[in-house]
């Protein structure tokens, strides 16, 4: 229950609405201007007032880019949260031994920093001495070239699962700790077996934490840059710099130095992301409803 | 339910091994040269393991600054995370228990952040911190990260459940003003939430790399993950100054770095789970 | 007209306000002045208690710094490695930008040289003395350095010319003479793979757009061609550059050639177990080479590249570097001076070459029998920093590059060198890389014939 205390309210949110005003609304704002501008190496820069968001409309790159993130998402999303999902469901039925080694394993993927996890990934990938394609030549079994064009986005969603299946169980299962005994008590009396009792009383109890992973999982996915960006250097002809929109704002930024540019690309795909995640919740809760 | 059920156990086993495998794979490839990187098998040591020359070699090279670069990174976590948690504990108690003009738009829009790519931001963040002369210093990495919109959600969810309003009202009779109020009774109560806040943004800071990548010129200055990416760049650009040398530091590096936070993981266990299950369970 | 002079009132806020903070570098206010200084200014700030910052990744530099900082006590160097190749330029360009937080004295490579002229990032080294120091150096690095209206830019430190790194023993087992023409060497890509289908002939780099370039150099093309600021010639599909992208493409499309990415734990692999038989590289490819592919020591040789021409042997180049000097900086006569005294003091020149190992661009070393004639183990005993003297006579003087040369690079590897990892048509890809630049060098305002 709220109450209207005078000050206190605004002074309480004050030290956090001022940073971030600071820190995020000024950034943006001034992004926003300068995405109104080009600049040119002969010539400077010159007001172009919409201009910039004309073009990267019909901008095959920026295009491919998103289209390509969406691929990632209904390809990567689906298998992590539903991993993640059947592991918390796992270690939560207490059939498992060995669970708080299993449960700690699978979530410290999460403390490693992308930069250590494409490293990683990369040498375990190689096509050549990559310990995968070493045994495929031992045992003369036929081993896909994880780094090459077909399966390049595959193995970028193995490593963004590989990171963050073991948070999204933590939250899923943590979620399922917190199910009060009288539900579980309750479906017992009425002689209900494990996979009904998974069904019936915990899958309900996870919706909000199901919701709360899908829509982080839909931010990061159409943000997708530091994995593609770090693959890159190992193969730049399969990952090209406009690979995921965001690495193609980064590229146009650093490397093409087209900055107002690179922030018409940065909006668009923002906006992208804002149309997405609330068309997931309206979903979510319209499914709810019924 | 104490029957265990070994088919089950088998597959989650089988799950623990491909989480772990690239970090064994870490561990191993730290014990060998460079020459032994590129000549023997990637999942079994060489035939002269020297995990502690290795350590060694990347404690000392370049005056010690992988040193460096972990005391950089524990304290720009450290600084954020606590910072972060207590602006985000502050005004999601503010979000929960007060009513404002604005404080759904407030709340909305902080909310909202989350969804904005970074690198929107990257270049007009760098140009306003040049004019602050905040460029290449500790500020331009720890202010970006004391602003958690995740922290503020949980901090609004968890002041709304752990602190009851009548616990506050009872105070307010009593003549506290609502200073004493926060500090004194509600910041207790909303220690788990605090923790978990802490935890999350102390990861985050830790792991962050592109908003020090393009802040720091100054490699002294630099997080472990900058600092890492670094090395193996010197390796990998050819050219004068290339060294596969790099290699083995690179690996070894990337194994140190990894073992504090783990170890952090495992000492909070507990925390991790109360303060994501508020968040999670309420909505 | 009042759209116009809407238009143009907003262009000049915009221009005004963005001006602060978009400042391509200090353009004219903070600019020296094209008066010589004279002996008195030089002397004055040289014994003027002075900082400068240096951004580098030179590995131990410090050395030869301290060579300067004894001669001059009063100037405090600071060594800053702000990371290595495209890292580095980025962050020099953000700075510059940002108008604050830029270097006085910069690494800058050659081939980078107008990506930072046409900013005006550079500062003009002839009021200093640089003129002077024309003899010192090879021909083809000063013409590197030298500006369209005669602006010395830079001082060159190290130099890549190209040659061929080839390993005898494998040659040997497979009866491969070295060969000396791009025909010879095609057939011995052949003959090599089709004798041990584990091991290629050499492997083309496609992400390598530096080794490309050297092998335009080497085949006289002339890619980019400019008179003025503000007009490019961009030629990268004429020719000169189909027969190479003929001859490139097609052993790519045949098999006969690794294609893979250079500089990764695969490529070092590789070499370390005798999976190419031959590198074309650049003068710090030996000393590289030794380093990286220990297990291989003593098999290698060096030789000059594969020429089209015997009649007229020629060569390119690939990497070097040169000390620049900011136009913002505050201190330009020490930070000219410094970057002169760095490369052409006799020490400090030495120092490169035997401590750094750094291929010099001095004459006065190239004709150094110490230097010239040294024997490398890793090459069997071979006298290999003679080899490539020989072929940096053979470097021809006129290349010129690109003054946006990222962009290149990137759509290089993203249209030429996907084809060749792709084994497609690489002329065609050529065809792309013509288009995609021409496109982005009308956008930027350039005149584009």
């Amino acid at each position: 229950m709220r109450t209207s205390r005078g000050a206190a309210g605004p002074l309480f949110v004050a030290p956090f609405l001022v940073l971030f005003a600071l820190l995020f609304l000024a950034p943006l704002g001034y992004a926003a201007y300068l995405s109104l501008f080009q600049h040119k190496l002969i010539g400077g820069t010159v007001f172009v007032g919409l201009d910039n968001y004309v073009k990267a409309v019909a901008d095959p790159q920026f295009l491919h880019g998103v289209l390509r993130v969406a691929a990632f998402f209904v390809l990567q999303v689906p298998v992590m949260l539903l991993l993640a999902l059947l592991f918390a469901l796992a270690l939560d039925s207490g059939l498992t031994r060995l669970a708080k080694v299993v449960r700690l394993g699978i979530f410290v993927p999460y403390a490693v920093p992308s930069v250590i996890a494409a490293l990683m990934w990369g040498y375990l990938y190689g096509p050549d001495y990559g310990p995968f394609a070493q045994l495929g030549r031992f045992f003369d079994v036929p081993v896909p070239r994880f780094l090459g064009d077909s399966w390049i986005l595959g193995s970028i969603a193995n490593i963004v699962t590989w990171e963050f299946v073991g948070y999204n169980m933590i939250i899923l299962y943590a979620a399922l700790r917190a199910i009060p005994k009288e539900l579980y008590e309750a479906a017992a009396v009425d002689g209900a077996g494990a996979w009904r009792i998974a069904w019936s009383v915990k899958l309900p109890a996870l919706r909000p934490a199901l919701l709360l992973t899908l829509l982080f999982s839909v931010i990061g996915s159409f943000q997708l840059f530091n994995e593609p960006k770090l693959l890159h250097d190992l193969v730049p002809t399969v990952i090209d710099t406009a690979y995921t929109a965001n690495f193609y704002a980064y590229s146009l930024a650093f490397t093409g130095q087209q900055v107002n540019y690179a922030a018409t690309v940065s909006f668009l795909l923002g906006l992208v992301i804002v149309i997405v995640s609330y068309a997931v919740m309206l979903t979510a809760n319209r499914r709810r409803a019924s | 339910m104490t029957r265990r059920s070994t088919p089950l156990t088998i597959v989650m086993v089988a799950a623990l091994a491909y989480f772990l495998l690239p970090l064994v794979w870490l561990v191993i490839a730290a014990t060998k040269s460079t020459q032994d990187l590129f000549t023997t098998f990637g999942l079994w040591f060489s035939r002269a393991p020297q995990l502690f020359t290795n350590i060694g070699t990347t404690v000392t090279h370049d005056g010690g600054v992988f040193a460096q670069w972990l005391l950089n990174t524990v304290s720009y976590a450290v600084v954020s995370a606590l910072g972060a948690a207590f602006l985000a504990a502050t005004a999601g108690y503010g979000f929960a228990k007060f009513s404002f003009r604005g404080h759904g738009v407030g709340f909305n829009l902080v909310i909202g952040a989350i969804m904005v790519p970074t690198t929107a931001l990257a270049i007009p963040t760098y140009l306003l911190f040049s004019q602050a002369g905040l460029v290449n210093t500790p500020w331009a990495v720890i202010l970006p990260s004391l602003i958690n919109p995740l922290g503020l959600y949980l901090m609004r969810v968890y002041a709304q459940d752990a602190v009851p309003d009548s616990l506050i009202e009872a105070a307010r009779i009593d003549g506290a003003g609502e200073a004493r109020i926060f500090f004194g009774i509600a910041l207790r109560l909303l220690a788990p939430g605090l923790v978990t806040v802490v935890l999350l943004t102390l990861v985050t800071t830790w792991n962050n790399y592109f908003l020090p990548l393009i802040m720091l010129n100054d490699p002294r200055l630099y997080p472990i993950t900058v600092g890492l990416a670094s090395w193996a760049a010197q390796a990998q650009n050819g050219g004068a100054g290339a060294s596969s040398e790099m290699l083995p530091l690179v690996v070894t590096g990337s194994l140190l770095s990894i073992i504090p936070l783990v170890v952090a993981f495992l000492l909070l266990q507990r925390y991790w789970q109360s303060g994501l299950a508020a968040g999670a369970v309420k909505q | 007209m009042p759209q116009l002079t809407r238009r143009s009132f907003l262009a000049a806020m915009g221009a005004t306000s963005l001006t602060a903070a978009l400042a391509a570098c200090g353009g004219g206010d903070s600019g020296a002045a094209t008066q010589p200084a004279s002996q008195a200014d030089i002397d004055k700030a040289m014994t003027t208690p002075t900082e400068l910052t240096f951004w580098t990744w030179v590995p131990d530099i410090e050395d030869e710094v301290a060579l300067f900082t004894k001669k001059y006590p009063a100037i405090k160097v600071k060594v800053v490695n702000a990371g290595q190749g495209t890292p580095h330029y980025t962050k020099l360009r953000t700075a510059l930008q940002a108008g604050s937080g830029a270097p006085d004295v910069v690494q800058i490579e050659f081939q980078y040289i107008p990506t930072f002229t046409v900013i005006d990032a550079l500062l003009d080294l002839r009021p200093y003395g640089a003129a002077t120091l024309k003899d010192e150096f090879v021909d083809w690095t000063w013409a590197q350095i030298s500006g369209q209206n005669g602006e010395i830019w830079a001082i060159p430190q190290d130099t890549g010319p190209m040659g061929m790194l080839y390993r005898q023993d494998i040659f040997d087992q497979h009866g491969i003479t070295v060969p000396s023409t791009w025909d010879e060497f095609a057939a011995a890509a052949r003959t090599l793979h089709a004798a041990d289908p584990n091991v290629y002939l050499t492997n083309f780099a496609a992400n390598q757009a530096a080794a490309w370039h050297g092998l335009m150099w080497q085949a006289g093309a002339k890619p980019y061609v400019s008179t003025s600021k503000s007009d490019i010639t961009i030629d990268v599909d004429g020719e000169v550059t189909r027969k190479l992208a003929k001859y490139w493409g097609g052993l790519a499309a045949e098999g006969v050639i690794g294609v893979e990415t250079d500089f990764t734990d695969a490529w070092y692999t590789a070499l370390n177990n005798g999976k190419y038989a031959t590198w074309l590289t650049a003068a710090w490819g030996p000393v590289f080479l030794s380093g990286s592919a220990k297990a291989t020591a003593g098999k290698w040789r060096a030789a000059p590249l594969p020429q089209w021409d015997s009649a007229k042997p020629s060569s390119g180049n690939w990497g070097g570097s040169t000390s620049a000097v900011i136009r913002s900086t505050k201190n330009p006569i020490a930070a000219a001076r410094f970057a002169q005294f760095l490369n052409s003091d006799a020490e400090s020149a030495k120092m490169f070459a035997t401590k750094q190992f750094l291929y010099p661009p001095t004459t006065a070393l190239l004709r150094d029998p110490s230097f010239v004639d040294q024997p490398l183990d890793f090459y069997g005993g071979q006298t290999v920093n003679k080899v490539f003297a020989e072929i940096g006579d053979t470097v021809n003087l006129d290349f010129q590059w690109p003054p946006f040369l990222d962009q290149v690079v990137t759509d290089f590897t993203e249209t030429v060198g996907k084809s060749l990892t792709d084994r497609t048509d690489t002329v065609a890809a050529l065809g792309q890389w013509q288009s995609r630049l021409t496109t982005f060098a009308k956008n930027q305002g350039f005149t584009v014939r």
